[in-house]
């Protein structure tokens, strides 16, 4: 497939100071690529010297072929068009003028729109999906209105290269995912190649083609984001400090305060997500078990529990995880029953909670009682039912 | 359904160039007009019949009057009108160029700088002995002082991100500058001081037939280039950068868009002196009279509006305490101050 843009060997930044170094990328055609790195990285610097609003500092970028720095900025602009951070609020300027603006680069020395050209416009705006804003003026859109239509207008300049500094930033989540949604139809149906930066991790990995990691100065890695993207790249990326990113659920797990309390919870299936998120926000040491490896609760607890008592996917519950887990239970200030599904397979966690009431452990369950007695027949007098995550925080106050 | 929308789109479409050919030719009746009443009123009032037929047939009217009209009021209305056009042209290119609106030739201390320049060209040229300065002098003194400021504003503004910062520095520049005009002053001979203060503080007063030719000389040619400039004007619209990614050549573009203004502030300094807010107002009474900012139709209808003005705002200087001339200065202000602050205020709030 051919490469719609190039670099070799390039370096960017500002006059002799170097920003990001060694930077090469093969744009293929119809595919997104996307930027991903921390704030003050050079993202920004490395788009706008693709997009030849910067020159390079060392190095060439070639578009189709053709060096960048040697093209005339009338003909670069029918290659490439762009849309920036700059926030631009022109008055009295109707959505349809700013959309027509890319026709600039074809139009007659008066910028007289032809019929061939009001197609093209028409053609970007109902590509986009703005027709209804057309008469509009620019000035009195939402940040998501303006975003599209800054798209509308890069697109009527009929690119084969769209650079998006940070396209999705300040927009609500409908419009997040309705630009990527329009970018992914651009590469898909015009083969458009479109390079954009995002701070939308997941969005990112879900939406684009290759990713570029920048980090301190260089490009640590490039390629498809499921090739690149590991257990704890992103915290690497970014420095995370005080969270957890897990990569395989996209989440953001934050770390809290302790308050030097543990908790034992007996979770799987999902149950036990909420409780870890609202029980680690109170600053309670959590240790979860006994959660089988392919359940989601483990990943999630992984990221947010001090401790995970787990078995290898599939497996039955062994013995000495089991003796593992009541050791914990019995270093535990409360244990908590998540209300997990009980089968064949983890029946064993069934037992850690009866242990843990026959051990004389502060047991809260948020189960329903009907079920409760099923289960744990006459423990059930001995385990607090929480009806809400609400109420399961203030007896576990009281509790205290 | 769809048919009907569309043709209901085309007929909006019709309905916006209705609207402002509309303006347009309104805004030529009232200048006409303006320009005809401008000569009538004065110290000696010329009714406006008498003002028509002088161009019709001048043979028939009092030939006192035809003197007035010739000599005195025909020359300073025609540059009354070319020094509004001119200012108020230089107004949208600045805010273009600045990419703000609230800028102008006036408040960014260029028209001060023209003015020292003037006046080191007028006292000090006469006083060491040059004799008279011809109004090209004049001008190319005035156009030296108008691209020094420009260039430090520039600077500047490079330096500082800040709109009010760049407003503060471009009037501390022109206090310098007018500081420095009054030291020339109380150096230079008497009897050419009474011209000179009067001329400081702006007025269309005492234009020759020389001074007019050489003013739509020079205007005529740049406010045309000007306009001729409003495909990539419209892209600025947009900002720089955008300016840039849709094919227009920054450098170049941004010398020739100082280099315009600066004509266009000096020729009228050169001869009216320093004119203030001139070049803030209209245009922004243009762009919300006509609801665009596409400079295909801001710049030809500020030139109407500012002609206008000027005139209107001269007129008022000759009429208000006549026989006693008001400066011309004072009446621009008094309109176009409380619109800046009206537009800092608004611009804050947004």
């Amino acid at each position: 497939m051919e490469n719609t843009i190039t670099t070799k060997n390039l370096t960017v930044g500002y006059g002799s100071q170097k920003v990001v170094n060694n930077i090469d990328i093969e744009g293929l055609k119809g595919k997104i690529i996307c930027l991903l790195g921390p704030n003050g990285v050079g993202k920004s610097t490395i788009l706008r010297t693709l997009s030849g609003l910067l020159s390079p500092v060392e190095g060439i970028v070639e578009i189709e072929g053709a060096n960048l720095a040697e093209i005339k900025s009338a003909e670069i602009a029918k290659k490439l068009s762009v849309v920036l951070t700059d926030s631009v609020s022109p008055r009295l300027v109707t959505v349809k003028e700013i959309i027509s603006m890319g026709r600039t680069p074809y139009t007659n020395f008066f910028g007289k729109i032809t019929d061939k050209d009001k197609e093209i416009i028409n053609d970007a705006i109902d590509t986009v999906g703005v027709g209804y804003l057309a008469d509009r003026f620019f000035g009195q859109l939402s940040d998501g209105e303006k975003q599209k239509v800054m798209i509308a207008r890069a697109l009527a300049q009929q690119p084969k290269l769209i650079i998006l500094d940070e396209p999705t930033s300040h927009l609500d989540i409908r419009h997040k995912v309705e630009v990527v949604r329009i970018l992914r139809n651009l590469v898909k149906e015009r083969n458009i190649t479109v390079i954009l930066s995002l701070h939308d991790i997941d969005l990112a990995i879900k939406g684009c083609q290759t990713l570029l990691l920048v980090k301190d100065g260089k490009i640590i890695d490039q390629g498809m984001p499921e090739d690149i993207i590991r257990k704890g790249t992103i915290s690497k990326l970014y420095d995370i400090k005080g969270a957890v990113y897990n990569e395989l659920l996209g989440s953001v797990e934050i770390e809290n305060f302790k308050n030097g309390e543990k908790i034992f919870i007996s979770a799987g299936n999902g149950t036990g997500i909420n409780p870890y998120r609202a029980i680690s926000r109170e600053g309670y040491d959590i240790i979860s078990g006994i959660l089988s490896e392919n359940d989601i609760d483990y990943q999630v607890a992984i990221a947010i529990c001090k401790g995970v008592i787990s078995e290898k996917p599939f497996e039955d519950i062994k013995e000495e995880t089991i003796n593992n887990a009541k050791m914990e239970i019995d270093s535990s200030d409360f244990v908590l029953d998540s209300g997990f599904p009980i089968g064949k397979q983890n029946i064993a966690n069934c037992q850690l909670i009866k242990y843990a009431v026959s051990k004389n452990k502060k047991v809260f369950s948020l189960r329903k009682e009907n079920d409760l007695k099923k289960y744990f027949g006459e423990c059930q007098s001995k385990i607090t039912v929480c009806h809400s995550m609400s109420e399961l925080m203030e007896k576990l106050k009281k509790g205290r | 359904m769809n048919h009907n929308i569309l043709t209901q789109k085309k007929n909006q479409q019709k309905i916006r160039i209705g609207r402002t050919t509309t303006l347009f030719i309104a805004a030529i009746i009232s200048l006409i007009a303006v320009f005809l009443i401008s000569i009538s009123v004065g110290s000696v009032k010329v009714p406006l019949n008498q003002v028509v037929e002088s161009f019709i047939s001048p043979e028939t009217i009092d030939p006192m009057m035809a003197k007035i009209i010739k000599t005195i009021r025909l020359p300073r209305t025609l540059a009354t009108i070319a020094g509004g056009a001119c200012l108020a042209t230089a107004g949208v290119l600045l805010q273009i160029f600045f990419n703000n609106p609230i800028v102008e030739p006036y408040i960014l201390g260029v028209s001060s700088g023209s003015s020292l320049f003037v006046g080191i060209v007028m006292l000090a040229g006469f006083k060491f002995g040059f004799g008279y300065i011809g109004p090209i002098g004049m001008f190319i003194g005035s156009f030296c002082g108008a691209i020094i400021v420009m260039s430090v504003v520039i600077f500047a503004a490079k330096k500082v991100k800040s709109i009010n910062t760049l407003l503060i520095i471009g009037m501390m520049f022109g206090y310098v500058c007018s500081a420095a005009t009054s030291i020339l002053t109380s150096l230079a001979d008497k009897e050419r001081i009474v011209n000179f203060t009067l001329w400081n503080m702006g007025s269309f007063a005492g234009f020759t037939w020389d001074d007019v030719k050489l003013l739509y000389a020079i205007s005529l040619p740049f406010i045309l280039f000007a306009f001729l400039l409003s495909k990539p004007l419209n892209t600025f619209l947009l900002g720089e950068r955008y300016a840039q990614s849709m094919g227009i050549s920054i450098p170049p573009f941004r010398m020739l868009l100082v280099f315009i203004s600066s004509v266009l502030t000096a020729v009228v300094t050169a001869f009216a002196g320093p004119v203030s807010f001139i070049g803030l107002a209209v245009p922004h009474i243009v762009r919300i009279t006509y609801k665009t900012s596409n400079n295909w139709i801001i710049i030809p209808a500020s030139c109407c509006f500012g002609g206008i003005m000027a005139a209107v705002c001269d007129m008022g200087a000759r009429v208000i305490l006549s026989p006693m001339e008001l400066p011309l200065g004072a009446m621009t202000s008094i309109i176009g101050a409380p619109l800046l602050v009206f537009l800092l205020v608004r611009k804050n709030q947004e």
